[in-house]
């Protein structure tokens, strides 16, 4: 079974998902991929369709979300917190938009490493702004295990 | 591999392959016990496992169906998942970094030490003396850094920023860890490549587990038969109350029954009150070992917490292992703090995947979103501390719902302490004050995430109606049973539990042993329903085959 949102309530859905999760340095393709999930929830549950179908319209109403200015759309979000779609947005999100090695990488995270060697030498340590601490407990501190 | 007959009333079965099950097996095996093991989860090597946090989750974590209820957060943020555990040959030990503090002398006597607390504290019947010598042996067997002239681990960058820390807020007591990670070749596996994904299950084997280390061991005694896929669903037990052995489900879903001598129990402290009050008979109605009341009660999850500083300059926390840095100096109980007990601040990472799951459950906006694009300059701690046992936060059969084996599955209640509030507190602005004094421009406080430390649902006590237990792990009800995972800490202490767990496991296998061979543990009576009992017959593991002391 699959299930569609119309062009227009897609990217509804999609600028609703960057404005609870606004990064400037991602593309509109990191966002595509949370509605791709949104709608493979929707197409799995009758109910999770039409609290998509609803919210996206409580969206848009009274007028174009998409018309909106960054601040009029965070309001606009903050209305329908709480409801199912946006507790289905700010869940999928959380997990489908920084599961995806093209946000790693806007980040700065490297991912997989143990086929690489790890990090060995590859900057385990190669922090410089800070001298490098003793790795060992400090004898005259003893122990408190007594 | 030998596979034993269902009937053979010879062999020890132990339900779970974790710290406690699996260190079990081993020294078991070693001193000449004929062992099955039941592990639910499958058998993973570790070139399957998996540099990557959902996938890997989805490979290792146990996601049976559980429910929760209680004032905690987590029964908001994950009511399903209580317990971030694995369901796989090894068990947690597959998932855990490999923090190895000690339990301190006072915290195995919590009801003497701290004083007024309104709480179900109970002393342990055993004491810090009689577990050190089995501390000692932990130590050597896990490889644990800064101990046996084992060194420790080199500072990577998240610890360089926390040692940084430690050292301007005047800390005294830390290092790269008392860890279970080898920082050179030993006991037949590799250093640590500084790889990260300690969590997911380290894929060249430099962190001890019991997949790594403890079943190969007992596997190559020849008398270790290992099961996957194998979930225990229920004690049998006969007319005198002496365990007859374990029903399990296994990889066809067929019910099978496996006899033994004795059963010892270690499916982390939801998984084992669970099975223990799923085995409830007329003889037993409350469950089996449940003449206190006690069972699944106490349970206790650690203080829980994290910081996450954010800072001008880059600092690649993910980078090497995951958690190689502790502070000590929190760690003693100074009830001036405004709480009793103490905890540990320790080295922490996720990656992005996890950060975003966890760094604010249920959190979105512009703050959320600056704190990920922060991600590289990010350092991050853990808190972990004694949180207090309390009778009504407990582990229950809940009927409503069953799970894939049509049992009932485990509902797990908590709230928190008022003790437990006032340390997060107290850990909370001390990881907040460390991060500062290096130039933090942001701290994160992180709440609780489901825990990995599960502890106190079937506890250790010297009289039997305080408790389930004795200070052997046997229980006091029935004398062929025994529990051998955090289920039988009496009180959780600061420390991580994987080190006591297998010290408490190795002083078991001794006494077990002895005990054997003095005919002192009475073995139940079974008539075999007829059923092809398949495998083949053991050796049996006579009193005079019985190695006794260390092997």
């Amino acid at each position: 079974m699959t299930y569609q949102l119309s062009e227009q309530a897609r990217g509804t859905a999609m600028l609703a998902a960057r404005t609870m999760f606004p990064h400037e340095k991602l593309p509109d393709e990191a966002y595509a991929k949370v509605i791709d999930a949104l709608e493979a929830e929707a197409a799995g549950s009758d109910t999770a369709a039409s609290a998509v179908e609803q919210g996206i319209a409580q969206l848009d109403d009274p007028e174009p979300f998409a018309g909106l200015d960054a601040d009029a759309r965070l309001e606009a979000v903050k209305r329908i917190e709480g409801s199912e779609l946006f507790e289905l947005l700010q869940a999928t999100s959380a997990v489908e938009l920084y599961d995806n090695p093209l946000v790693w990488k806007a980040f700065g995270y490297e991912g997989p490493s143990t086929h690489l060697g790890g990090y060995l030498s590859r900057g385990f340590n190669d922090l410089d702004w800070l001298p490098d601490p003793p790795t060992a407990l400090d004898p005259a501190a003893g122990s408190h295990h007594r | 591999m030998p596979r034993f007959r269902f009937d053979d009333d010879d062999v020890a079965v132990i339900v779970g392959s974790g710290a406690g099950g699996g260190t079990l097996a081993n020294e078991l095996c070693q001193r000449g016990v004929n062992v099955v093991v039941l592990e639910s989860g499958r058998h993973h090597a570790p070139d399957d496992f998996i540099n990557d946090e959902w996938r890997s989750f989805k490979q290792l974590a146990w996601l049976d169906q559980r429910t929760t209820s209680g004032s905690w957060r987590i029964a908001k943020d994950f009511p399903n998942l209580p317990a971030w555990t694995c369901k796989t040959v090894g068990g947690t030990t597959v998932h855990w970094a490999g923090c190895c503090p000690r339990f301190m002398e006072h915290e195995f006597k919590a009801s003497t030490y701290y004083d007024g607390i309104d709480a179900n504290t109970l002393d342990w019947p055993i004491s810090f003396a009689d577990v050190e010598p089995y501390y000692d042996r932990a130590e050597r067997k896990l490889g644990i850094t800064g101990t046996n002239g084992i060194p420790q681990l080199p500072a990577n960058n998240n610890y360089k920023v926390f040692a940084n820390g430690a050292q301007r807020v005047g800390y005294k007591r830390f290092h790269t860890g008392r860890y279970a990670v080898n920082p050179e070749p030993r006991d037949g596996r590799p250093a640590s490549i500084q790889d990260g994904f300690t969590f997911q299950g380290d894929k060249v084997g430099a962190k001890w587990s019991t997949l790594v280390a403890e079943l190969p061991k007992a596997a190559a005694t020849g008398k270790l038969d290992l099961r996957p896929e194998a979930h225990a669903i229920r004690i049998e037990h006969d007319e005198k109350g002496l365990a007859t052995g374990v029903a399990y489900i296994d990889g066809d879903g067929l019910e099978q029954f496996q006899r033994g001598r004795l059963v010892a129990v270690a499916g982390n402290a939801i998984e084992t009150p669970r099975l223990l009050l799923n085995s409830a008979s007329s003889l037993f109605p409350d469950g089996l070992g449940n003449s206190s009341g006690q069972l699944g009660r106490n349970y206790m999850r650690h203080l829980t917490a994290s910081v996450y500083g954010i800072f001008e300059q880059p600092v690649h926390m993910y980078r090497g292992e995951t958690m190689a840095g502790h502070i000590e100096d929190e760690a003693p109980n100074r009830p001036d703090r405004g709480f009793v007990g103490g905890y540990y601040l320790q080295l922490l990472s996720l990656g992005v995947p996890f950060l975003a799951a966890f760094i604010d459950p249920g959190g979105w906006g512009p703050e959320f979103a600056s704190a990920m694009e922060s991600y590289e300059n990010m350092a991050a701690m853990w808190l972990v501390g004694e949180d207090m046992p309390q009778a009504d936060n407990r582990v229950t059969l809940n009927h409503d719902e069953l799970d894939e084996y049509g049992q009932p599955v485990p509902n797990v209640h908590y709230d928190d302490h008022a003790n437990d509030l006032a340390m997060r507190e107290h850990a909370w602005s001390a990881g907040e004050a460390l991060y500062q004094s290096v130039g933090a421009v942001r701290t994160v406080r992180t709440p609780p995430y489901p825990s990995t430390h599960n502890i106190g649902t079937a506890r250790q006590s010297a009289r039997a109606e305080d408790g389930v237990v004795n200070g052997f792990g046997q229980c006091h009800d029935i004398p062929n049973l025994f529990v051998s995972d955090a289920s039988q800490f009496t009180t959780g202490a600061a420390a991580n539990p994987t080190l006591t767990i297998v010290a408490l496991a190795i002083r078991q296998a001794e006494y077990i042993v002895e005990q054997l061979k003095q005919q002192a543990i009475p073995t139940g009576h079974a008539v075999w329903d007829g059923r092809d009992p398949g495998g083949s017959v053991s050796e049996t593991s006579t009193a005079d085959t019985l190695v006794a002391g260390s092997p």
